[in-house]
């Protein structure tokens, strides 16, 4: 059976502005990294790597990003991966850097993988948060996340950035 | 600030760096600034339940036969280090650097073209001696220039010594400039090493220089014991006895 087959990595979007958070888009990302692959592997590397190279998915709050790319091609963009140097949307650039998670050949191991990283880090923010509601927010937020039918990648968004 | 995002990217043991150049005219090794005053209780690593650890590292820069006396000299501050590297600058300095200097860490050069190229007896009696060579990745993140310099630089050393003993560390000033260790790890793909050993260079590799430090800084001398000949001459006495028994 010939089917085309994928890989779809998980990154993590790492700056210090926390403006940087709020502009990621899918648009500027995949420019940024398509840039990174032209700088490192040229006009062949893009060739290869733009095949079927989209933004999956992609969560503001938390800095998640699924790539897709062609199987045969997935160690040029992973190589590439660490050259992003700054994410530019309208007309402002933040500096960031890309934090590879995983390598996975279907979504949905990458979102089983991306669930037990989020469960990890709302217990590591557990340990440093102070306020008490705080607490309680995130150990109702870490009971409830799972791998539900209907939520499918709506169940593991959770608001960081109010309890960082 | 930048510890703090080296834990929080996965990273279990961090060496502070000191470098030290010898162009200038006195230089002296000044005591490394302990892990406990930058940090009142270091943060426990992902996915364990151990703290990380903070190491300190010194760099030579010798570029003259005459500032590696520094290491043989008793001078109190050297021991307080945990990890001492040698940055070579000519031919015979890193063939000395690799056959008797008692170092951990040779690193090589990513920012400019080598002058020297890599001999193989040399490297091979570091490889012997459990001395790891050290490739910097910032330079290459940051420009396009270095980036072509620190790839045919490592091109090269990985013709030579095959990929084994390779450590790849970051020479990072601000934080943004570090890399996770999946992606450092991709870099050495990039760098001419195989996944396998890639990956060793980011874990198995630079617990093994920890370690080598360590054992500089304690064992003086090693003493081996090894079973006398004696016993095999009593047991071919022994032998015919048998055959005769059997005989009989």
């Amino acid at each position: 059976m010939v089917r085309f087959k994928n890989r779809y990595v998980l990154c993590e979007v790492v700056s210090e502005d926390p403006r940087c958070r709020q502009c990621i888009e899918d648009r500027a990302l995949g420019l940024a990294v398509r840039d990174a692959i032209a700088r490192v592997h040229g006009d062949y590397g893009l060739a290869c790597c733009s095949i079927s190279f989209t933004v999956k998915y992609l969560n503001a709050y938390t800095g998640t990003v699924l790539l897709r790319c062609r199987k045969d091609s997935y160690r040029l963009l992973c190589s590439a991966l660490p050259f992003v140097r700054c994410l530019e949307s309208r007309a402002q650039r933040y500096p960031c850097s890309l934090n590879t998670l995983h390598v996975g050949g279907t979504i949905r191991t990458c979102q089983k993988f991306l669930i037990q990283y989020n469960r990890t880090q709302l217990l590591r923010l557990l340990q440093n948060c102070t306020n008490e509601e705080e607490r309680q927010c995130i150990q109702k937020s870490l009971l409830s996340c799972s791998l539900t039918e209907e939520q499918s990648l709506s169940g593991d968004e959770e608001e960081d950035d109010g309890t960082e | 600030n930048m510890l703090t995002v080296c834990f929080s990217v996965g990273y279990s043991a961090v060496a502070l760096n000191h470098v030290i150049d010898f162009k200038e005219k006195k230089q002296e090794i000044i005591k490394p600034v302990s892990p406990s005053e930058l940090f009142p209780s270091l943060p426990i690593v992902q996915g364990t339940s151990k703290r990380i650890k903070v190491l300190t590292r010194l760099t030579l820069v010798v570029s003259d036969p005459s500032h590696c006396n520094l290491l043989r000299s008793t001078s109190a501050n050297i021991r307080l280090y945990d990890i001492i590297a040698v940055f070579p600058k000519t031919e015979k300095l890193f063939h000395i650097a690799c056959t008797t200097l008692d170092v951990d860490l040779v690193c090589i050069n990513v920012t400019e073209k080598l002058p020297f190229y890599f001999r193989r007896p040399p490297v091979n009696m570091a490889i012997d001696r459990g001395i790891y060579f050290e490739l910097l990745y910032t330079p290459a993140i940051k420009d396009s220039t270095m980036r072509r310099y620190t790839i045919s630089n490592a091109i090269s050393l990985m013709q030579i010594c095959k990929g084994k003993n390779i450590v790849i560390s970051s020479a990072a000033e601000r934080p943004l400039e570090l890399r996770g260790p999946y992606d450092v790890a991709n870099l050495g793909l990039l760098f001419g090493l195989s996944e396998s050993e890639a990956k060793a260079a980011v874990s198995t590799n630079c617990r093994a220089t920890m370690l080598h430090g360590e054992t500089r800084k304690s064992a003086c001398g090693v003493v081996y014991t090894v079973k006398k000949l004696r016993k095999v001459e009593e047991e071919e006495t022994a032998v015919p006895a048998c055959k005769k028994a059997k005989t009989q």
